[in-house]
């Protein structure tokens, strides 16, 4: 029983990171009804080249190495927006799908050819703190992953509701053209989301790093397949959904990973995935369908 | 020479992989799975003909079958899955299928050695070409009797009222039921046919390359069969063919000092092609 | 032919059509017009089974429709055009008639292997009497997209026919045309029914429905405000109220 509620607690912590992730995939679906299949490789394109910053200053803190992740994700997000979704039309679905699937092989290999394909370790905050309660343990990095990511949906839910980008943003994921009638730069909404979900991976990426301890360049493809699968969970669209969803899927595939292992843990979530797709296609917070 | 006809034996395969693909994109269906029929093609075929010691062409047979079965049950879930969210289920599923095969393990006894699949080290020693002499020619030659026939078959069906009505459902659902099509065979149809040509495929793959492991089916192969019809354009066969061509050719011939940036620039040359020309490399206006 | 009793359907908390009686008897030009979002087109929705009943029954020649699918009503004889034109714009002009031939009739004419593997030359020839009448013939092969618009509502009607059907739903078919081509549709309607189509138009344009129509029934936030013979709701004042908020003359 312990050992099950452990594995739901570190679970769920972790699973914040995959909230994020799933926030990410979500809300550029929700503002340009396209998937960026490449957001996941970008993330961990990203906590790759936080790591960069050890090359130019040895020993700097891990704080540093998270900021330059967080800003290295930005900076990605843009270059995708670049070479999926500026100059594709959108009325070529298909090529824009392809095109970050491209760009997904591209990060990917560009990551395996800079690190010869061996995991890189990452520094972690707090690894070395632990709560306890009787056998019961909250690990102190874990916290810290936990708690840096409820801040970033905190921000990011601050800047969609209270900021102008916000309202821009809402309003081009709503109508696109009426938003372009209202003097609204779509192009300029549509980037500027996919620098926001940028940072957001790119400290996604970083926390997955920190907590896990280790970064392999393999980490791209499950990362991807798991964020979708939050994203569905939660429901295409929706912030609270992907967020619930992250939590939900860090805690389940940790109690999967305590009584199947670690070979065959993916396959349960995938379950999952397909359980909630034959009740609730629609995912947890189901946006309501209109008369059309 | 060999060297030749083993890349021509990859562009066969390859070839059908990317047709398996194409029947259900013009249906308007994404689909991330045909890696995942593939890969059921493939171990079902390998361990018949090792396992059991069954000949080639039967073997083939079934795992064609093998793949049409997991497509048609994949099929009929993927009616309630809209758009965008069968690209992730399909993916997720591919993923599935791989791992389970990561998992798989099913060996007997042959002689002093075990044979058939062992988890994650593969499924090796799918000799039947070379334990009944086959020559590299002939191999490729029977692959490529697969690829001609699969693409008859399929320009045929762009001929054919079928193929009209695979496009309209790809082109307007709505549209297509109120005149009395029914998308539910339609689409499910066009999802199994897919499924067995993969299988198909998969069966060539495994017993050309004799050695097969889950990561020979992964999303990077699940995406080379829908690159290759989008990038070639879905108005005919022939443009999944020279997409096939253009891009192993060319990354192999062309890039063959580049070694293990081949990967890299597919990406890339995805990418560009998308930007370039988004409705695909042979598209002619009015085609 | 057609009896709707009681139908009902409501998207949330919108009511588009309430507790709607009609009948549309064999042989007639039914017209049914009301302001806009009155529930016309969710009225035609619901007769081809785009969208499910919330409550209410919907007949066609004594046979309850019930959950039967869309493609199903089509092969019972309810086909229908649409508002938006929604054609197979990639498809060429005798492709996307090809593609409705989906009646009874068309299906017991060939096996199954022919039908949908065979070649088209039949079927060209077969289709041929239906592109004349609907002038276009000379545009067979090209793509339905390149068409001109008024080209393309002739499409879209054409297609509709090619299902054979019994009983013909258009929605709003005059929209954007004019005076001319309004005449033409009215010739063209008037020849179905003289094939034996049972027709109900959705329609806006006045000259079209006064001009065509055995009778009218007239819709407004989803109930039925007023039915009778095109003179008698032209004076009736329920009417004009719903579409000019008040009396003119």
């Amino acid at each position: 029983m312990l050992d099950f509620l452990q594995a739901v607690s570190d679970g769920v912590l972790f699973g914040a990171t995959y909230a994020l992730i799933g926030i990410g995939f979500t809300l550029v679906f929700g503002v340009m009804h396209k998937i960026n299949m490449a957001y996941a490789a970008a993330s961990v394109g990203a906590a790759y080249t936080g790591l960069l910053a050890l090359q130019v200053m040895a020993g700097a803190p891990p704080w540093v190495v998270f900021a330059c992740a967080f800003l290295a994700g930005g900076l990605l997000g843009w270059l995708v927006y670049l070479a999926c979704f500026h100059f594709i039309p959108l009325s070529h679905p298909l090529a824009t799908l392809m095109s970050t699937v491209g760009m997904l092989l591209l990060i990917d290999e560009v990551v395996v050819h800079v690190t010869d394909g061996m995991p890189q370790s990452y520094p972690a905050m707090f690894d070395d703190v632990m709560l306890r309660a009787g056998e019961f343990t909250l690990r102190g990095d874990l916290l810290l992953v936990f708690g840096v990511c409820v801040v970033a949906m905190a921000c990011l839910l601050v800047l969609l509701y209270r900021t102008r980008l916000g309202l821009a943003t809402r309003a081009v994921s709503q109508q696109p053209v009426a938003a372009q009638l209202c003097g609204i730069q779509v192009a300029r909404v549509n980037a500027m989301t996919f620098v926001i979900t940028g940072l957001l991976g790119g400290l996604a990426g970083a926390m997955i790093g920190a907590s896990v301890g280790t970064l392999s360049p393999l980490l791209s493809g499950p990362l991807t397949v798991k964020g979708l699968i939050v994203t569905v969970i939660g429901g295409l669209g929706s912030i609270p959904g992907a967020i619930v969803a992250g939590l939900l899927v860090g805690g389940f595939e940790n109690v999967f990973q305590l009584y199947r292992g670690v070979t065959e843990r993916d396959l349960y979530v995938m379950l999952l995935l397909f359980v909630f797709l034959i009740f609730r296609p629609g995912g947890i917070f189901a946006a309501r369908a209109g008369r059309d | 020479m060999d060297f030749y006809f083993g890349l021509i034996q990859l562009i066969g395969v390859h070839t059908l992989l990317g047709l398996s693909a194409y029947i259900v994109l013009l249906t308007g269906q994404v689909t991330l799975a045909q890696a995942a029929f593939y890969a059921i093609g493939a171990y079902v075929s390998g361990m018949l003909t090792v396992l059991a010691g069954w000949h080639i062409v039967p073997a083939l047979g079934v795992g064609g079958l093998a793949g049409a079965a997991a497509a048609c049950a994949v099929g009929f879930p993927a009616l309630r899955v809209k758009g965008l969210m069968l690209v992730i289920a399909t993916l997720a599923f591919g993923e599935g299928v791989r791992i389970f095969f990561f998992n798989f393990d099913y060996q007997i006894a042959k002689g002093d050695i075990k044979v058939g699949p062992l988890g994650g080290e593969g499924f090796r020693q799918i000799r039947f070409f070379p334990e009944n002499g086959w020559t590299t020619l002939e191999v490729m030659l029977f692959i490529w009797a697969f690829v001609i026939a699969v693409m008859a078959l399929l320009w045929w069906f762009d001929r054919s009222r079928y193929g009209a009505v695979l496009r309209a459902v790809g082109e307007d659902e709505v549209a297509a039921q109120s005149v009395g099509v029914n998308l539910t065979a339609v689409k499910v149809s066009a999802m199994t046919v897919g499924g067995a040509i993969a299988g198909i495929a998969g069966s060539l793959y495994a017993h050309y390359t004799t050695h097969i492991e889950h990561s020979s089916f992964n999303v990077l192969v699940a995406t080379f069969a829908i690159a290759y019809p989008i990038v070639g354009g879905l108005q005919s066969v022939f443009g999944t063919l020279a997409a096939v061509i253009f891009v192993q050719g060319f990354l192999i011939e062309g890039l063959r000092g580049l070694g293990d940036w081949r990967n890299l620039l597919f990406g890339a040359l995805i990418v560009l092609a998308m930007n370039l020309r988004p409705q695909g490399i042979f598209w002619r206006r009015g085609a | 032919m057609l009896e709707l009793k009681g139908v009902t359907r409501h998207f949330g908390g919108v009511r588009a059509v309430d507790g709607l009686d009609l009948v549309v008897p064999e042989g007639s030009i039914f017209g049914l017009i009301g302001p806009n979002g009155s529930g016309k087109s969710t009225t035609v929705n619901l007769v081809t089974g785009l969208f499910p009943l919330t409550a209410g029954t919907i007949r066609f020649r004594g046979e309850t429709l019930d959950d039967l699918p869309t493609h199903r009503r089509l092969q019972k004889g309810i086909a229908r055009t649409f508002q938006n034109i929604r054609l197979f714009g990639r498809l060429t002009v005798w492709q996307n008639l090809w593609v409705a031939q989906n009646s009874p009739e068309d299906r017991a004419r060939r096996g199954f292997v022919a039908r949908w593997l065979g070649g088209n030359r039949n079927a060209r020839e077969e289709i041929a009497p239906l592109l004349e009448f609907s002038g276009l013939a000379h545009k067979a092969d090209d793509p339905a997209a390149s068409l001109s618009f008024g080209e393309q509502r002739r499409l879209e009607l054409a297609r509709a026919l090619a299902a054979r059907p019994k009983l013909l739903l258009l929605d709003e078919p005059a929209a954007g045309m004019n005076s001319e081509e309004i005449a033409q549709l009215r010739e063209r309607i008037l020849a179905l029914r003289a094939r034996g189509i049972t027709i109900l138009l959705i329609e806006h344009v006045m000259e079209l429905v006064m001009g065509v129509t055995d009778r009218i029934a007239v819709l407004n936030f989803g109930q039925k405000i007023a039915e009778g013979a095109p003179a008698e709701i032209q004076a009736d004042p329920a009417v004009r109220k719903a579409y000019l908020g008040g009396d003119t003359a």
